[in-house]
């Protein structure tokens, strides 16, 4: 094309193709005169001719131009300068403007990375659209299968292309070379399939296949992710065939797995693949719970067809584990289990399955805040389209057309929105860190992958959308100017109808009530939580558990009671005990018992929550007991005691006034139990896992008269001193107590709860700081709507307060003006607010979708944003010299 | 189809030129008298027209600009006849192709368009 070449050439040799016309032009010229003179003309008459037949050389050399290069190139670098121009010229302006739609892009991006992570990035595998998570529904847990049953899931060959299990990420210990100093790093336990199915390639090496996964304990491999790979490796090949220590467990790296592909949880990039035969406990127990299986679906099978053999499948393989077992409600319980086939091409998150409704949420907000901005930068561009009425008119005037006033004033809003989404990226990288510490470590880091240019990608489109959202409406309202009007004196104020502004500001004011509505429900939301009576005191109590090595062979209750015991001499500490299950830990144990004399256990066994504790549990946690508190004569050789809580004695032994003279048995095989187990004491209900938790019947038995632990208990530390303190005093205590023992998890029980609620802290926090952004740009908006008006009607108050108006009814009637718009906002929001408020309603806790304080406390402070951002202006206008403003008139 | 200039009534009546018309003349004119510059374009064109065109000289070169955008025509600086520098236009190979094109295009157009005006002789 040598046009285009041309053309692009052109654009750079302006000012000498300029020239070289002209010559031509000129050229041109005189050889017509030499004509017509050679004609008998004369030198005068000639030149004239020449210019008549010509016709209009200017006309020529524009038209000339305007062909020249890319005309449109050339218009709008025009148009960006012209504006710049404008911009600069008003700082204040500016300022505003791309501040807001700062705060508004920063915000929607940084939601939307998180949103985009968890629930929309497709997995970088082969056909991502046609895998599938299949989820167990009902008994206990959730979603894990056991290792028989995925076998039977994986061999339905005629229900899937293939089924891989995976028992999801976890941290464990990690030592690259041997020698080297101790990491920690993200493993995953995966079925010989797993690449196979998923269809990844090596990047070097191989991957698994069905043969390094047949029998427990016996492949001690391992495939690396290519990032770990280049990070710790330096990318070397050498790798494969040598050794790196996982979790204690010493593999052979074979591979490693393609670049980009981290595993199928998008919070948690997977680093180290290992088969999960590898994995310690019973692998092939049909009652260890432990595979996540993704199925890919083949296309030809209707899921209707799937899920009815699934159902089927799960039926048959239940009645063979459980069909005999004589305790009715478990086998109810047990039997009632279900397949469930859910979406999967995004991968398996724990983090979306309880995080995705408020994330939704959320995004939502951060739309709202985006349009508010959206609405605050027209009200801004509008009035400044206001001031600058003369300018327009006198150019329209001139012979400017409107189309190219419209796109001069577009550019203006482009480069705002180009500022403002610029800007905004930067606050969303703020803003996504600000995000992260909410999350929970378990939680993941959902943030860790590289910037996605999906991301990118929807900052553009939600920047060029808000530009035309706010820029085109103010462009064409502020071209449309009668020019003869516009110039005359005095009409600029009249040119500008603000009806439109103040349509704006009420919009504005709607979107604040809706955002701090919602902000004022999340946040009572999170207070009534926070009231929460969870049963115990001592929430500043410092909990932590053992990690012990792998192969560790000694007693963990000696050792624990070890460091207990050197805990409890340190100066600062008050008292030191252990559970397990932890408080907001997560862990569960049950058993079946027998009450005697009790008509719950009269026909059937109970199931129970236990609790394993160290003496002195309760005065550490701050619980109020009545009875006994375990002590050190409670030993195994003593007589079997235990502590239960109100629900054991409202649900065994309704109207017992005296629970501590009564017994229970874990001998549940007869009525009447066996060996004994005598109550000392009954503790309020402790909310142990949740603060929504149902408190179920609980026994608490002493854990030094029950050695049936497989895990150690959390040991609790009742101090004045930080956590950091305790964490350095254990650290220096765990060297005499054996070696390769680890801390793990050490926190304040506040703090553990306080993660168990981050979404609702998300939430709340979220929603305030959008909240109180939607009330700062509707204030801006307000009081530009009033500054403006006050000027416009300067004459009228003039002319009241000469006609004995005082300077107080000046005042009520702008701050009335003011209330008038807010009402109209409130009105138009409250409704809208509901219907947000309905919407989130299964995410607040402990109030009404119609919770009166939140609405109430939406227009109330509404109403005092209105009466200051109105109060200035009304000042400016109560204190107007009327004599002044009359002689301006 | 046919617009005539009234305003110029003192004058002999001369014919607008017609849309798009420009570049085929200019493009036949380059064919067959070869290189040229703008003058000598404008004089052979009045010419051969008998004189009965209206043209505007000045809009030749905003169309020799864009008959070399599209590679028809291409230009470069030359002498003229009386020693002076002038820039030649002369027409490419595609241009020719373009020229063949064109004149078939305009013949069938003459054809139809006279089968009109005859219609309403024969009527």
């Amino acid at each position: 094309m040598p046009g285009i070449w041309m053309r692009i050439t052109e654009l750079f040799r302006g000012a000498r193709l300029d020239g070289e016309l002209d010559e031509e032009v000129n050229l041109h010229l005189q050889m017509m005169e030499e004509d017509f003179r050679r004609r008998g003309m004369s030198a005068a008459e000639a030149k004239a001719a020449a210019r008549r037949e010509f016709g209009g050389v200017t006309h020529a050399k524009e038209a000339y131009r305007d062909q020249r290069g890319f005309p449109w190139i050339e218009s709008f670098a025009k148009d960006i300068r012209y504006a710049m121009r404008g911009l600069r010229r008003s700082p204040g302006f500016t300022a505003a403007a791309v501040l807001s739609l700062a705060l508004g892009i920063g915000a929607n991006t940084a939601i939307f990375s998180l949103f985009h992570t968890l629930m929309l990035r497709m997995l970088p595998v082969a056909h991502p659209e046609q895998l599938v998570s299949i989820y167990r529904t009902g008994g206990w847990g959730s979603g894990t299968v056991s290792l028989p049953l995925y076998r039977e899931i994986a061999g339905r060959m005629d229900l899937f292309g293939g089924a891989v299990a995976t028992n999801g990420v976890n941290k464990v210990r990690f030592t690259p070379r041997p020698g080297d100093r101790g990491e920690y790093t993200q493993r995953e336990y995966v079925s010989g399939n797993y690449f196979q199915v998923l269809g990844i390639q090596p990047a070097i090496g191989r991957l698994f296949n069905a043969g390094d996964n047949r029998v427990p304990g016996g492949h001690p491999l391992a495939v690396l992710s290519y990032d770990l790979w280049r990070n710790h490796f330096g990318a070397d090949p050498a790798v494969l065939g040598g050794t790196v220590l996982v979790d204690e467990q010493p593999l052979m790296v074979i591979g490693v797995a393609a670049p980009g592909f981290r595993g199928v949880v998008p919070e948690r990039p997977t680093e180290v693949w290992v088969p999960f035969m590898m994995s310690h406990g019973q692998v092939t127990s049909p009652n260890m719970w432990w595979l996540q299986i993704m199925a890919r679906m083949r296309p030809e099978v209707p899921r209707q067809r799937v899920r009815a053999a699934l159902d089927v499948l799960m039926q048959q393989h239940l009645k063979a584990i459980y069909g005999e077992t004589h305790d009715t409600g478990f086998r109810e319980r047990a039997m009632g289990q279900r397949l469930e086939i859910r979406a999967g091409s995004v991968g398996l998150s724990m983090l979306r399955e309880h995080f995705g409704k408020p994330l939704s949420v959320l995004l939502a907000l951060v739309a709202l805040v985006l349009l508010a901005a959206c609405t605050n930068v027209a009200n801004l561009l509008l009035a400044r389209g206001a001031a600058r009425q003369k300018e327009i008119a006198l150019r329209l005037s001139l012979g400017a057309t409107r189309a190219r006033l419209v796109r001069q004033a577009l550019a203006e809003t482009l480069l705002i929105a180009a500022a403002g989404s610029a800007a905004g990226i930067g606050l969303a990288a703020w803003g996504v860190r600000a995000i992260s510490g909410f999350l929970p470590e378990e939680a993941g880091n959902p943030f860790s992958s590289a910037p996605d240019l999906a991301v990118l990608a929807f900052t553009i489109v939600i920047s060029l959308g808000s530009a035309l959202l706010f820029g085109l409406g103010p462009a064409l309202r502020s071209t449309s100017v009668n020019p003869a009007a516009g110039l005359r004196s005095g009409a600029v104020d009249r040119a500008g109808r603000p009806a439109l502004r103040r349509a704006l500001v009420v919009t504005q004011v709607a979107f604040s009530v809706v955002l701090v509505a919602l902000a004022g429900l999340f946040g009572h939301s999170l207070l009534a939580m926070r009231s929460v009576d969870l049963g115990f005191r001592n929430q500043s109590v410092i909990a932590f558990s053992l990690e012990l090595p792998r192969l560790w062979k000694g007693d963990f209750h000696q050792a624990e009671d070890q460091l207990m015991n050197m805990l409890a001499a340190t100066p600062g500490i008050y008292s030191v005990s252990c559970a397990f299950p932890g408080l907001f830990s997560n862990g569960s144990s049950s058993s079946s018992i027998r009450v005697p004399g009790s008509e719950r256990t009269a026909t059937e066994a109970a199931d129970i929550d236990l609790a394993y504790v160290a003496p002195r549990y309760f005065e550490t946690i701050g619980a109020a007991l009545k009875g006994r508190d375990f002590d050190r004569t409670d030993t195994a050789n003593a007589p079997q005691v235990a502590v239960v809580n109100e629900a054991f004695v409202r649900e065994f032994l309704p109207g017992e006034a005296h629970p501590e003279s009564r017994w229970l048995s874990f001998d549940d095989s007869k009525p009447e139990g066996g060996e004994r187990t005598s109550i000392v004491g009954v503790v309020r209900d402790i909310r142990q896992n949740g603060i929504q938790e149902k408190v179920a019947p609980r026994v608490y038995v002493p854990v030094a008269q029950h050695h049936d632990l497989t895990w150690p208990p959390d040991i609790l530390v009742r101090t004045v001193s930080p956590p950091a303190a305790v964490q350095a005093a254990v650290r220096r205590e765990l060297p005499h107590i054996g070696s390769g023992i680890a801390v793990t998890d050490l926190a304040t029980i506040r703090q553990r709860i306080d993660n168990s609620i981050f979404e609702t802290r998300l939430l709340a926090t979220l929603g305030g700081f959008f909240g109180v952004l939607a009330l700062l740009l509707a204030a801006v908006g307000l009081y530009g709507v009033m500054s403006y008006g006050m000027a416009k009607r300067a004459g009228e108050i003039g002319i009241r307060m000469a006609l004995g108006a005082r300077r107080a009814d000046v005042v009520g009637m702008v701050l009335g003006d003011a209330l008038l718009l807010v009402a109209a906002g409130l009105i138009l929001g409250f409704p809208l607010a509901w219907a947000a408020a309905r919407a989130v309603h299964s995410l607040l806790f402990g109030i009404d979708a119609v919770d009166p304080l939140a609405f109430g406390g939406t227009g109330g402070v509404l109403i005092a944003v209105a009466l200051g951002a109105a109060f200035f202006p009304a000042r400016r206008a109560a204190s107007i010299d009327p004599m002044r403003a009359l002689r301006h008139e | 189809m046919v617009t005539y200039s009234f305003w110029m009534s003192t004058r002999e009546t001369k014919t607008d030129i017609l849309q798009g018309t420009l570049d085929l003349m200019v493009l036949r004119t380059l064919a067959t008298m070869g290189p040229q510059h703008g003058f000598g374009l404008a004089q052979r064109i009045q010419r051969i027209s008998g004189g009965a065109l209206d043209l505007n000289q000045g809009t030749l070169y905003p169309a020799l600009l864009r008959l070399e955008h599209r590679g028809w025509i291409r230009s470069r600086w030359g002498v003229s006849g009386n020693n002076r520098r002038a820039k030649f236009y002369e027409i490419t190979a595609a241009g020719r192709r373009q020229v063949e094109k064109e004149s078939a295009e305009w013949a069938r157009t003459v054809e139809i368009m006279d089968r009109f005006v005859r219609l309403a002789e024969t009527e």
